[in-house]
């Protein structure tokens, strides 16, 4: 099953965090030896400074974090993103647990429930780069940042928007001992991870499926570089695919018993 | 569906008409901490299928029942798609992990996207299912990407809405943040105070208009998103961001603003949120603004969060197939701020047949629907 809107897409720059490091250099060759054990590579908070970001969670921190290394990454200013020209996707499995866990311990204060909502985190993005244009948040793993980059293909074809920024924070420290219960599902180790694509129109059309058979390459690899990055894990394999230098990528992913996939133009960093 | 005010449709509909509301004592779990302990509160959810798990399933499976005969009749189970828009997710089973039941399957129901995953298997649904969870704006999204799906052919039907269950996280949330009244919910009055929340869940089948069998509800004929950029927990002041979605969901179905027949607000009650969304509908809608009935809902069922949307607009197509427009419950006194005619007292016989649909949620979400008659 298959769906080609009538407008390309063309992946303009991929920024890359996980608890190994920045970028896909970071990565090891396998995940498991790597981790020696351990359960969770964990991300640092990232040292954002200001009186915004005071209450702002290390989830929503990281989340800037990763628009900023995207942008890095493009050779591009913050100004080239903002306004209603650019669309908002954000993804994620469980990034709202910290957040959830920490308001039902009553460990946090009142003022924290909005931060329990998904779109907090997408909405501090937002106001950090002053992205005023459409949004999409969905709650889910791999196939969720799939359904993703099919939607961001979607708005760009329609006219919706100029340029979509796929964005995707996982994180596992802080819910553990949760995560851990579910290790027969999620073997470790579970990687903290941020990431954000940005995408603009191209010319090679979009091929997304919502049942596609079995991993594809890209899927294994990550698997296996990175270890369980969930949501993250088709924005690593684009990272992988670009750093390969290949023209086009088919991502794969595969979460509670479903798969889905997606083909598109990787493209190299370019100014846009 | 399955609402406060009843098990189906029939009991949603005859609620609203009526201009009564649903909003009670909470019963199912301890209130006795909180400034308020009311709200919207399902006190019986219909049993349809053993081995789920958890309420918020549990309820999105019973307002789903009336639709699994006509999805698995209609499609392939690969082409029937399930979108669904939550706040909540399965945030009371997180509750739950976090204290006596220590379960695998415990901590990955608590996951949001728990819940569509559970409905998607008892539909059969084996096409994409996605969970959208831009808070209280998470329905109209559900909805527009459903379509979304129908329009690209990555589905042939899709299962689309929205829920949410009161638990003790929301409403101390929403408690700790004074959100909610001690009084009546009053969308646009006067005197309004607040919102109380409740618990719901909406579903329709969508299809292609050339795919479409047996009797239609309505059409979806556009939809629009756009951020605020401005405030996490507020709406933005200018109202900016909700009135872009207006403009885009009108754009994508190619309405003007002065042919809207009838707007369902999202009209929570509390003072911010009416007075700017009285002022973006001014703006949107032009000068006939004044002559377009609004209503909100939300005075007779609570705010039910991820719910809302679905509900909004399943309200719209049936004021548009059975010629009434339910009033606003609770409104009664006019505010200089909130100046538009929210059919107050009664229901009111009119057919609209372009309707308009609004959502605002955490995160600067807006969102807005644009439906048609069937």
């Amino acid at each position: 099953m298959t769906a080609e809107p009538k407008v390309g897409v063309r992946v303009a720059s991929v920024g890359i965090l996980t608890g190994w490091g920045r970028g896909t250099a970071a990565l090891p060759p396998d995940a498991r030896v790597a981790a020696a054990g351990r359960a969770v590579l964990p991300l640092a908070r990232p040292a954002l400074e200001g009186e915004r970001f005071r209450r702002a969670t290390r989830e929503c921190l990281l989340g800037v974090e990763a628009v900023s290394v995207m942008l890095a990454e493009a050779g591009l200013d913050r100004a080239a993103i903002r306004g209603e020209g650019t669309a908002l996707l954000f993804v994620t499995a469980g990034a709202y647990g910290p957040s959830n866990v920490g308001f039902i311990g009553a460990r946090s204060g009142t003022l924290h429930f909005p931060y329990t909502a998904p779109s907090a985190l997408s909405g501090e993005v937002a106001i950090e780069f002053g992205l005023t244009g459409a949004y999409v948040i969905l709650v889910g793993g791999a196939p969720a940042t799939i359904d993703a980059l099919w939607q961001a293909g979607r708005l760009l074809a329609q006219g919706c928007c100029e340029r979509a920024l796929v964005l995707v924070v996982e994180v596992f420290e802080d819910c553990e001992a949760l995560w851990r219960r579910a290790r027969w599902t999620l073997p470790a180790p579970l990687v903290e991870s941020a990431a954000c694509a940005l995408l603009t129109r191209g010319e090679s059309p979009v091929v997304y499926g919502a049942m596609a058979g079995d991993a594809g390459p890209l899927e294994r690899a990550v698997d296996a570089r990175a270890g369980r990055t969930l949501a993250a894990a088709p924005l690593v394999a684009l990272a992988l695919a670009r750093a390969a230098g290949e023209p086009a990528a088919r991502l794969t992913g595969s979460w509670r018993g479903r798969r889905a996939s997606i083909e598109l133009a990787v493209g190299h960093a370019a100014r846009i | 569906m399955v609402t406060p005010l009843g098990p189906d449709l029939d009991s949603f509909w005859s609620g609203l008409l009526g201009g009564g509301h649903a909003l009670t004592a909470i019963e199912r779990f301890a209130t006795d901490d909180l400034r308020v302990g009311r709200g919207g509160e399902i006190k019986k959810i219909p049993a349809v299928a053993s081995g789920i798990r958890s309420r918020a399933a549990a309820l999105l499976v019973a307002a789903g029942a009336d639709l699994r005969s006509r999805a698995r009749l209609g499609a392939a189970p690969e082409r029937i798609a399930v979108v669904v828009g939550t706040a909540l997710g399965g945030v009371e089973e997180l509750e739950h992990a976090l204290g006596h039941d220590r379960t695998p399957r415990r901590a990955l129901d608590a996951l949001y996207d728990a819940p569509a995953h559970a409905l998607a298997q008892w539909l059969g649904a084996r096409g994409p299912a996605l969970t959208v969870s831009a808070a209280c704006a998470s329905g109209a999204t559900a909805l527009g990407i459903g379509a979304d799906l129908l329009r690209e052919d990555a589905a042939d039907l899709v299962v689309a809405g929205g829920y949410d269950v009161l638990c003790r996280f929301v409403l101390r949330g929403f408690d700790v943040l004074r959100s909610l009244t001690r009084e009546q919910v009053r969308p646009f009055d006067r005197r309004r105070s607040g919102l109380l929340l409740g618990e719901a869940a909406g579903l329709v089948l969508l299809a292609r208009e050339r795919d479409a069998r047996g009797p239609r509800l309505g059409r979806l004929l556009g939809h629009g998103s756009a951020s605020d950029a401005s405030h996490v927990a507020a709406p933005d002041p200018g109202g900016r961001g909700l009135e872009a979605a207006i403009r885009a969901a009108l754009g994508a179905a190619d309405v003007g603003g002065a042919e809207i027949d009838f707007v369902s607000a999202h009209g929570t009650g509390t003072l911010l949120n009416d007075r700017i969304e009285t002022a973006v509908l001014h703006r949107a809608l032009g000068p006939r603004a004044g002559a377009i009935p609004v209503n909100s809902i939300k005075g007779a069922l609570g705010h039910t969060m991820g719910a809302a949307a679905a509900l909004e607009a399943i309200m719209c197509w049936l004021a548009a197939r059975e010629g009434l427009i339910p009033p606003t419950a609770g409104f009664e006194e006019g505010d200089p701020g909130c100046d538009l005619d929210y059919v107050p007292g009664s229901c009111r016989p009119a057919r609209p047949r372009l309707m308009l649909s609004t959502s605002l949620g955490f995160g600067g979400c807006n969102a807005a629907l644009v439906l048609g008659a069937a």
